[in-house]
């Protein structure tokens, strides 16, 4: 008796076909799966949140806020020798730090898009009008080119 | 579609779903940002010696708790509250599709081209060919032009459905007796897949979606093709 739905056609054991070598088949899948693995790209989440590796600024305001926490801390405790308050001042500098990296480098990233945005418009736009009467950069006067007889 | 085992988003094909991953990243920096923090306090907790039976209140903290998760909020609200009103913009589609979900398959019709109509059934796994996905693969594509804005109008014929293609950060549910709108623009060529999203019956798992962005010599191409055979 089989259990896959109706939809999926599960064929039960009398009706499966018996055991053929599929090679052409295999290979194809093989293949499949290990394109899939090179594209897929692993990436390593912090405190299984966020993916460093694959988040656009992400790596970047990490290693800041790190560099910028053991600053803090260890200026603290050269200038006050206390442990727990170099924590605590530790602590704020890694905030502080990975959050002005994150929103600066994150608004000249979206900066950069829409500029990307633009020029792919552009480009576009050259494509479709370049050589007609309403070229924006046709010089005035220049008659357009004849088109095909 | 989706790798095995993947726990994030699929990578973007439209703007909209681009925008969507972007406010994703904003948002999980500040989740991660507020669980290292209350991971610090436990440990602060744990650790410290003090023990002071004598506290009742202070105004400085409590000041400081409220303004900041207030701020907090505002920062994720807007850009979220942006995106919304982002996803209702229709403008100016080139082309009409009607998606109508049934039991158990989608069918869609190109009204701008007459009479242009056709079922999409699952490929059921022993048809499929090598290479082809289980499950996601399709015997008739949505076919739509690339760069192109599209409109979406879906609905249903007998239960709820609900038509979701990831990549293009679409999700909206096929409500017989009424029809919905989306709008996308398919940034490169490509099929992209989505399956069922909501729950319709034995083979709701069995009706997947697939959308094929093709350039629009071929896409013209494909509806002469199309109107010749019906």
């Amino acid at each position: 008796m089989s259990y896959l739905p109706a939809g999926a056609r599960g064929q039960t054991k009398d009706e499966a076909p018996r055991n053929k070598v599929n090679i052409k088949g295999n290979i194809a899948l093989l293949t499949r799966v290990a394109i899939t693995l090179q594209e897929m790209r692993w990436g390593f989440r912090l405190l299984g949140i966020l993916d460093v590796q694959n988040t656009p600024c992400a790596r970047d305001a990490i290693l800041h806020g790190a560099g910028g926490s053991v600053t803090a801390g260890l200026l603290h405790f050269l200038v006050t020798s206390r442990v727990r308050r170099s924590f605590h001042v530790g602590f704020a500098g890694f905030m502080l730090t990975t959050l002005g990296s994150w929103f600066y480098c994150r608004f000249n990233n979206a900066k950069l898009r829409v500029q990307q945005r633009m020029i792919q418009d552009g480009i576009k736009n050259k494509i479709v009008y370049e050589g007609t009467a309403i070229d924006p950069t046709r010089k005035h006067g220049a008659q357009t080119p004849p088109g095909p007889s | 579609m989706a790798h095995p085992a993947q726990l994030g988003f699929q990578d973007a094909t439209s703007p909209l779903m681009e925008e969507l991953l972007h406010f994703h990243d904003h948002a999980l920096m500040i989740v991660l940002l507020i669980s290292v923090m209350v991971l610090y306090i436990i440990t602060c907790m744990i650790t410290t010696k003090l023990s002071d039976k004598l506290i009742l209140d202070s105004q400085e903290i409590e000041i400081i708790w409220t303004v900041l998760p207030a701020i907090t909020l505002i920062l994720i609200a807007l850009p979220s509250l942006r995106i919304l009103y982002l996803m209702d913009e229709i403008n100016d589609p080139h082309l009409t599709v009607k998606a109508m979900g049934h039991q158990w398959y989608w069918s869609y019709e190109y009204t701008d081209y007459e009479d242009l109509g056709f079922d999409s059934y699952m490929l059921p796994t022993q048809d499929l060919a090598p290479g082809q996905f289980r499950l996601l693969e399709a015997d008739h594509r949505m076919v739509v032009p690339v760069e192109s804005p599209i409109r979406v109008l879906i609905s249903a014929e007998d239960v709820l459905h609900s038509w979701a293609v990831p990549t293009l950060g679409i999700k909206m549910d096929a409500v017989p007796g009424r029809l919905n709108q989306t709008a996308f623009i398919t940034a490169r060529p490509g099929v992209y897949y989505g399956q069922c999203s909501e729950i319709c019956g034995a083979n709701h798992s069995f009706m997947p979606i697939v959308v094929e962005a093709v350039p629009l010599n071929h896409f013209e191409a494909w509806t002469s093709l199309m109107l010749e055979e019906a």
